[in-house]
C-alpha cells in the first residue's frame, strides 16, 4: 500500500519532469490584430543575418511608420537556427506572422497559407525584380514569395599560403584544386589546404558546390533527386580530398562559420565564401593577402551556388493585404532597400538596386559570377526535408561510402 | 485533516473528516460527508487542480494526440494516422543503438555523479577552515546556466583556438598542432558530454547527500567507535545505510533529469553528422529541428516518457530506496 503510493509519487515526478520538453511546443503571445483606434498591426518575423540586422529593420520600420501613421509594425528577430521551428510553432498555433523572411517556402504555398507575390506589391515594384530571381520563387507558374536578397559563392584564396607552397595560380578545376590543397596542407603547422565545412550548419551549401560542380543536381520543382548517378562524381571527389589530407581535420563535423574564422586568421589555403566574408576579413584581419576567384569545377566551367532568401506574406485574416502592400512597396524602394542590402553585404534582387551597386568593387567578383548561378530547388515542397537531411547526414561522407550517404539522404527525403 | 467543523454539530465529536478506503465501518453518513467535504475543499484545491491540468495534463494530452496525427512540415494537422508514427520511430534503423546509448548516458552520468558526490559531501561535512567558501564553490556550477557551462567547455575543446586543446598540445598529449577535434568525433564528444553532465549534476546531488549526512546522529557514530569499528566499517555499515532516503531522492531526480537532458548533448554533439552520438532526447530534437516532424517527435516523446517511467519503476522495485532502514 505504502510502497505503491511511493511508486505513484515517483512516477508523477517522472511525468512532470519529462513533460517539460513536450510543453515547449506552445508559443505564447497574442496574435496582434487591429486595435480599437482602427490601427493595423503587422507582425514581421525575420532572421538575424548579422549583429546589424535588428537595427536595420528598426530603421526601416520607424521610417515606414512615420509615413503610415495608421500602421504599426511589430518586429521579431530570431536566429537562423531557431527560425524554422519558430515559424512552424506559430503557424500551428494559428499565429503566423504577416510578413516572414525565410528560405524554403514551397511547403507554406502548398498548404495555401501565402499570398501570391503579385497581390502584395504594386505593379511597379513587381516589375523591378530580376526575372531569374522571380522565376526561382514560382510554384506552378505563380510566384508565392518575393525575392529578398541574393548571394553567390566564390573561392577565397590565401595568396601567401599558396605562394609558400609553390602554387603559382589559383586552381580552376578539381585536379588543380586537389593538387594545390595537398601542397598547402603539406606546409604543416596546423595549416589546412582546403576548408571543407560539411557540418550541420550549412552542409547543403558545400554539398551543392561539389555535387553540382561535378554536373549533378538536387532535382527540380516536382522531384528531389539526391541519389542520382550525376551526383556521385562530386561526392567521390569530396572523399578524395579528405583522404588525400587536403582538408582540415574532421571536415564531416566542421561548421562553416567557425571554419571561416580560421580562414580569416590565415590558417587555411582556400575556402568557399560569401560576399559578407569580404567585410569579415576587412574587420578582423585586414592584413590578409587574399583573392576571390570562381569556384573550381570538375571541367573548369563557370558555376556558382546562388542563394536567394525570400519575403513571404501570410494570409491571416485577409484584411491586412493593403497594409502589407504598403510596407513592402516602401521597403523595396531603392532608397530604403539598397542601404539595407549593402549594410548586410548581400547582392540586390531588384534591377534598380543592381544599377546602384554596380560600381562597388568588393561585390564585383560576385556580381560577375551571378549569371551562372544555380539555385536550390526550393520551390519543391520536399526541399526543406532535403535541406534537413543534408545537414544531418551529409558529413558522414568522411567515414561512409559516397553512394551510401546519397542513398540515406534520399531515403530521408522520400520519407519526409 | 482535523478540521474543527463548527458548522456540522451533528457530526461533532465523531471521527475526523475523510472516510479512508480501508475504513471498516461504511456507515451511511460517511460517504456523503466525504463528498461534501470535497466540495467544500474545492475552492482551496481548485487553483492547484487547474494548474496541474494546465501545465501537466493538458500538454501531455496534446502530446499523445499529436503522436497519432499527420502534421505537415509547416504545422498543419492533416488528420489521424493511427500508430504510423510509432511504427516510424521503431523502424528507424538507428533507434536501438540510440536507445542503448541513452541507457549508457543515464547510468554512467548518474552513477559517476553519485559516487563523486558521496565523497564531496563527506569532505564538506567535516569542519575545516574555509569550509563555507568551499561549500559555495560547489554550488557555482548549479548557479550557472547549463548551456553556458557547456559552451565554455565546447569552445575550450575547439581545434585551433580552444584552451583545453592548446593545453593538451603544449604538454604534448596531442601531436597535431591545431589540436584534436574532440567535439567533432562522436565517441569523444559523447564522453565529454558525460563529463559536463556529471559536473553540472554534482551540486544538487552533493547538497542532498550533505543534508542526509547531517541527520546521522553523533551518538551512533560514537557507538560505532566504541564497538571498535574502523573508518571504512563505520562508513559502509553505519553512515551509508542512514543516507538511504537522501540517496533515493538524489538518484531518482538525477535519473529523470539526465534522461531528459538536451542542452549538453545538443551543444557538444550538434555538429556531428549522422546519429552516432544521439540519445532519445537529441533525436526528438532532430525530428523537430531538421525534419519538422512534430508528429513523429511526439510519438518518440511518448516512448521516452514510458521509458523513463519504466526505469524509475525498476529502480524503485529493485533498490527499494524508500524502505526504512
Amino acid at each position: 500500500m505504502k510502497k505503491s503510493l511511493r511508486l505513484g509519487a515517483a512516477v508523477a515526478l517522472a511525468a512532470t519532469a519529462s513533460l517539460t520538453l513536450a510543453s515547449c511546443g506552445f508559443g505564447g503571445g497574442n496574435g496582434g490584430g487591429d486595435d480599437a483606434a482602427g490601427k493595423t498591426t503587422l507582425d514581421l518575423l525575420v532572421p538575424s543575418y548579422s549583429d546589424n540586422t535588428q537595427g536595420l529593420w528598426e530603421d526601416v520600420i520607424s521610417g515606414f511608420e512615420e509615413e503610415n501613421p495608421d500602421i504599426t509594425v511589430n518586429l521579431e528577430v530570431q536566429s537562423w537556427d531557431n527560425l524554422e521551428s519558430v515559424i512552424a510553432t506559430k503557424i500551428q498555433g494559428g499565429e503566423a506572422p504577416d510578413i516572414y523572411n525565410g528560405g524554403p517556402f514551397a511547403g507554406f504555398a502548398a498548404d495555401g497559407l501565402l499570398y501570391p507575390a503579385e497581390e502584395v506589391v504594386s505593379a511597379d515594384t513587381y516589375s523591378d525584380f530580376q526575372e531569374s530571381f522571380l522565376a526561382n520563387a514560382e510554384v506552378e507558374g505563380t510566384a508565392y514569395a518575393l525575392p529578398f536578397i541574393a548571394s553567390a559563392r566564390a573561392l577565397f584564396v590565401n595568396n601567401a599560403l599558396l605562394e609558400q607552397a609553390g602554387v603559382t595560380a589559383p586552381p580552376t578545376n578539381w585536379d588543380e584544386l586537389l593538387d594545390a590543397a595537398t601542397k598547402v596542407s603539406a606546409l604543416g603547422g596546423g595549416i589546412a589546404g582546403y576548408g571543407m565545412p560539411l557540418g550541420s550548419e550549412e552542409a547543403q551549401a558545400e554539398a551543392a558546390v561539389w555535387l553540382w560542380g561535378g554536373g549533378g543536381t538536387f532535382g527540380d520543382e516536382s522531384e528531389i533527386t539526391i541519389d542520382d548517378p550525376s551526383n556521385l562524381p562530386g561526392a567521390e571527389q569530396i572523399k578524395k580530398m579528405i583522404d588525400a589530407g587536403a582538408t582540415q581535420a574532421d571536415p564531416g563535423s566542421t561548421d562553416r562559420s567557425p571554419l571561416m574564422d580560421i580562414f580569416v586568421q590565415g590558417q587555411i589555403g582556400m575556402q568557399v565564401g560569401l560576399p559578407p566574408t569580404v567585410g569579415q576579413i576587412e574587420e578582423n584581419n585586414p592584413e590578409l593577402d587574399y583573392s576571390i576567384v570562381p569556384i573550381p569545377t570538375q571541367d573548369g566551367g563557370p558555376f556558382t551556388l546562388g542563394v536567394m532568401d525570400q519575403l513571404m506574406a501570410f494570409q491571416n485574416d485577409g484584411d491586412k493585404q493593403e497594409a502589407i502592400t504598403a510596407f513592402l512597396d516602401y521597403f523595396y524602394s531603392a532608397d530604403v532597400y539598397v542601404p539595407w542590402v549593402q549594410a548586410e553585404g548581400f547582392l540586390p534582387v531588384t534591377k534598380s538596386g543592381a544599377e546602384q551597386l554596380s560600381g562597388e568593387e568588393a561585390l564585383a567578383p560576385f556580381l560577375e559570377v551571378l549569371p551562372d548561378a544555380q539555385f536550390y530547388p526550393s520551390t519543391n515542397p520536399k526541399w526543406s526535408a532535403a535541406d534537413g537531411a543534408f545537414k544531418a547526414l551529409f558529413g558522414q561522407l568522411q567515414t561512409k561510402p559516397a553512394q551510401d550517404v546519397l542513398t540515406e539522404i534520399q531515403a530521408q527525403v522520400d520519407a519526409g | 485533516m482535523s478540521t474543527t467543523s463548527d458548522a456540522s454539530p451533528v457530526e461533532a465529536g465523531a471521527a475526523p473528516s475523510r472516510p479512508r478506503p480501508s475504513g471498516r465501518e461504511p456507515s451511511s453518513g460517511r460517504p456523503r460527508q466525504g463528498w461534501r467535504d470535497t466540495v467544500a475543499a474545492l475552492p482551496w484545491i481548485g487553483p492547484a487542480l487547474l494548474l496541474i491540468f494546465g501545465v501537466v495534463l493538458f500538454p501531455a494530452i496534446v502530446m499523445f494526440i499529436n503522436s497519432t496525427r499527420d502534421i505537415s512540415i509547416s504545422g498543419i494537422d492533416k488528420g489521424s494516422v493511427g500508430l504510423d508514427n510509432y511504427v516510424e520511430v521503431f523502424s528507424f534503423p538507428y533507434f536501438w543503438p540510440i536507445f542503448v546509448r541513452t541507457i549508457v548516458w543515464v547510468v554512467v552520468v548518474v552513477g559517476a555523479t553519485v559516487v563523486i558526490s558521496l565523497g564531496l559531501a563527506q569532505i564538506l561535512n567535516k569542519a575545516f577552515p574555509g569550509r563555507r567558501i568551499v561549500r559555495l564553490a560547489v554550488i557555482i556550477p548549479w548557479a550557472a546556466s547549463v548551456v553556458m557551462t557547456t559552451m565554455v567547455v565546447y569552445y575550450g575543446l575547439e581545434p585551433y583556438f580552444g584552451i583545453i586543446n592548446t593545453f593538451l598540445v603544449d604538454v604534448g598529449l596531442v601531436d597535431t598542432p591545431e589540436g584534436y577535434g574532440w567535439t567533432r568525433n562522436p565517441d569523444t564528444a559523447f564522453a565529454w558530454s558525460i563529463v559536463v553532465a556529471v559536473f553540472v549534476s554534482l551540486p544538487f546531488t552533493t547538497y542532498t547527500i550533505l543534508a542526509g549526512l547531517q541527520t546521522v546522529p553523533g551518538e551512533v557514530l560514537e557507538a560505532a567507535k566504541m564497538d571498535g569499528a574502523g573508518p571504512a566499517r563505520t562508513y559502509f555499515g553505519v553512515v551509508l545505510p542512514q543516507l538511504r532516503s537522501a540517496l533515493a531522492v538524489a538518484v531518482l531526480i538525477n535519473i529523470i533529469n539526465v534522461f531528459n537532458s538536451l542542452p549538453i548533448l545538443k551543444v557538444m554533439t550538434g555538429s556531428i553528422p549522422g546519429y552516432d552520438a544521439d540519445t532519445i532526447m537529441t533525436l526528438i530534437f532532430k525530428y523537430i529541428q531538421n525534419q519538422h516532424k512534430v508528429d513523429v517527435a511526439s510519438a518518440l516523446s511518448v516512448v521516452a516518457f514510458i521509458i523513463v517511467i519504466v526505469i524509475v519503476a525498476v529502480y524503485v522495485r529493485v533498490v527499494k530506496p524508500m524502505k526504512e532502514v
